[in-house]
């Protein structure tokens, strides 16, 4: 039941968040690229000029060991803050006129997987420059590890919209956990320099794994943790149908409680 | 439902909790306060109410401010949803709550009719046929690219409603869209609504007595105190300016 002026609304909505996004600024559309960059080479020359080498990683290794990092967790970040933000945002709209509510949701998810794309051509770019070779394998498994990431999130938006209109804490609270979660997850040092006894943080903690998977297609073409994606694909999409129903029944309370 | 109606409101109530002391919409004030209950007041907005609106009529509501008319709009459009009872609708709606509902200031009046023409219900396609005629409608045609923010409030009033009157849908919910306008978009509107009367339903609320005498088929009276009266709209009008 999706009509045509609901697929138009939708691109509507991604346009004119992309839009307002960057509209005013000098640089525009420019920022989604700088930005991720000045974040890597900042990491990057602080962390590899200090020794030449990180851990037991030579500088080049280190370059794509945080780019791998930060684009996957820039994209987790992203799409759980906007998902989150985006029924709150579009209160507006909300009260006055009564259209496909989980528009707004998939339009806030969609601006982060465009965001994604984007530094993955970054990745490409950096990638060719350093001389490293991808395979298509790896190539295709790193788009599934995103599309996987997606569906995730999209679910818990499904919970996080709503929720949010109640509890307006959430936005802090997602901040300060994603600070935690920018450690927990290793973005940007190899997990040898965390005590052993507490490396069981980033071995259970599913971002963590995600980047590591990257890396290891990335450096050397290997398809790691196979399984464990292919079993968060099967609890998104299980996610996405439950959320979907909890969605749909929520939602139409939400307007009074704006 | 019968065919021959539109929308069907059905013994609906509606009733909103107004937080007088610790509402807790922040964990702050549950941390502070953890014992203290929330208190609230109940506003009863609509006490079972009951109507039906044919197809092509033009029915109006009308009643003091806070006797539930706004409320009563927007739980047919299915923004709110009614505590108690039923509400069927029967075709296509959209609600005009607010002209210009999305109106972004920082994009230009050609990207803001192509918003707010999607958010009211029409495809791209449909916009790019109509898009030349919605600025000469508006008189804005030297104005498309030139951001909102520099509209003046009339510019932008003159724009929304020339998208609006491109909506196609078989029902159409109005709020006091006269409220807005000087004396020459009220000319427009009325014009307008001598153009789709009969041919579309119409849900109606204004404060303006004499285009709801001069338009509607039936009216609805909400009071007060949550009693009503229906009928036809020189009866009612006058009931309720003499009650005043």
């Amino acid at each position: 039941m999706i009509g045509k002026n609901d697929i138009d609304l939708y691109k509507q909505f991604v346009k004119t968040i992309f839009k307002m996004r960057y509209k005013g600024s000098l640089l525009g559309f420019f920022w989604v690229l700088l930005k991720p960059f000045f974040m890597f080479i900042i990491l990057f020359v602080v962390f590899s000029s200090v020794s030449g080498q990180v851990g037991n990683l030579t500088s080049r290794q280190y370059a794509v060991y945080l780019l791998s990092g930060l684009v996957i967790f820039t994209f987790f970040n992203e799409g759980i803050t906007w998902g989150m933000g985006s029924i709150m945002e579009r209160a507006d709209l909300i009260l006055k006129i009564n259209f496909k509510r989980d528009i707004v949701v998939i339009s806030a998810l969609t601006m982060a997987l465009i965001n994604f794309g984007i530094n993955l051509l970054i990745i490409a770019v950096i990638g060719i420059v350093l001389n490293i070779h991808f395979s298509l394998l790896s190539a295709l498994y790193i788009l599934l590890i995103g599309l996987v990431m997606f569906l995730g999130m999209y679910g818990i938006s499904f919970f996080t919209s709503i929720w949010m209109v109640y509890i307006r804490d959430l936005a802090h609270i997602t901040e300060l956990a994603m600070q935690l979660m920018f450690y927990a997850s290793a973005v940007f040092f190899p997990i040898e320099l965390i005590p052993e006894r507490f490396r069981f943080i980033v071995q259970y903690n599913p971002i963590a794994i995600y980047i590591q998977s990257v890396r290891e297609a990335l450096t050397y073409q290997n398809i790691v943790n196979f399984k464990f994606v292919i079993g968060s694909l099967i609890a998104s999409i299980l996610l996405i149908l439950i959320g979907n129903i909890y969605f749909k029944h929520s939602v139409k309370r939400v307007a009074e409680n704006f | 439902m019968n065919d021959n109606i539109t929308i069907q409101v059905k013994n609906v109530s509606k009733k909103f909790k107004i937080p007088v002391k610790g509402h807790k919409n922040t964990l702050q004030e549950r941390f502070l306060n953890p014992f203290q209950k929330t208190e609230y007041r109940e506003f009863n907005a609509l006490k079972n109410l009951s109507f039906e609106v044919k197809k092509g009529e033009f029915f109006s509501v009308i009643g003091p401010n806070g006797s539930g008319k706004s409320t009563l709009l927007k739980i047919v459009s299915g923004i709110y949803v009614a505590d108690e009872g039923d509400v069927k609708v029967n075709g296509s709606l959209v609600p005009f709550l607010e002209l210009g509902v999305g109106f972004n200031p920082d994009l230009s009046a050609r990207e803001n009719v192509y918003l707010n023409g999607t958010i009211l219900g029409l495809t791209k396609k449909e916009l790019d046929k109509y898009i030349d005629e919605i600025f000469d409608f508006a008189e804005l045609r030297d104005f498309a690219d030139m951001n909102i923010k520099n509209f003046s409030s009339g510019m932008a009033v003159r724009l929304a409603f020339s998208i609006a009157i491109r909506v196609k849908s078989d029902i159409l919910v109005l709020d006091e869209v006269l409220a807005v306008g000087d004396a020459d978009f009220q000319k427009k509107c009325y014009a307008y609504f001598d153009r789709i009367k009969g041919k579309k339903s119409i849900l109606y609320v204004s404060h303006a007595l004499d285009s709801v005498e001069k338009y509607s088929d039936r009216v609805l009276w909400l009071r007060e105190d949550r009693s009503y009266e229906i009928g036809g709209a020189e009866k009612i009008v006058n009931g309720y300016k003499n009650a005043n």
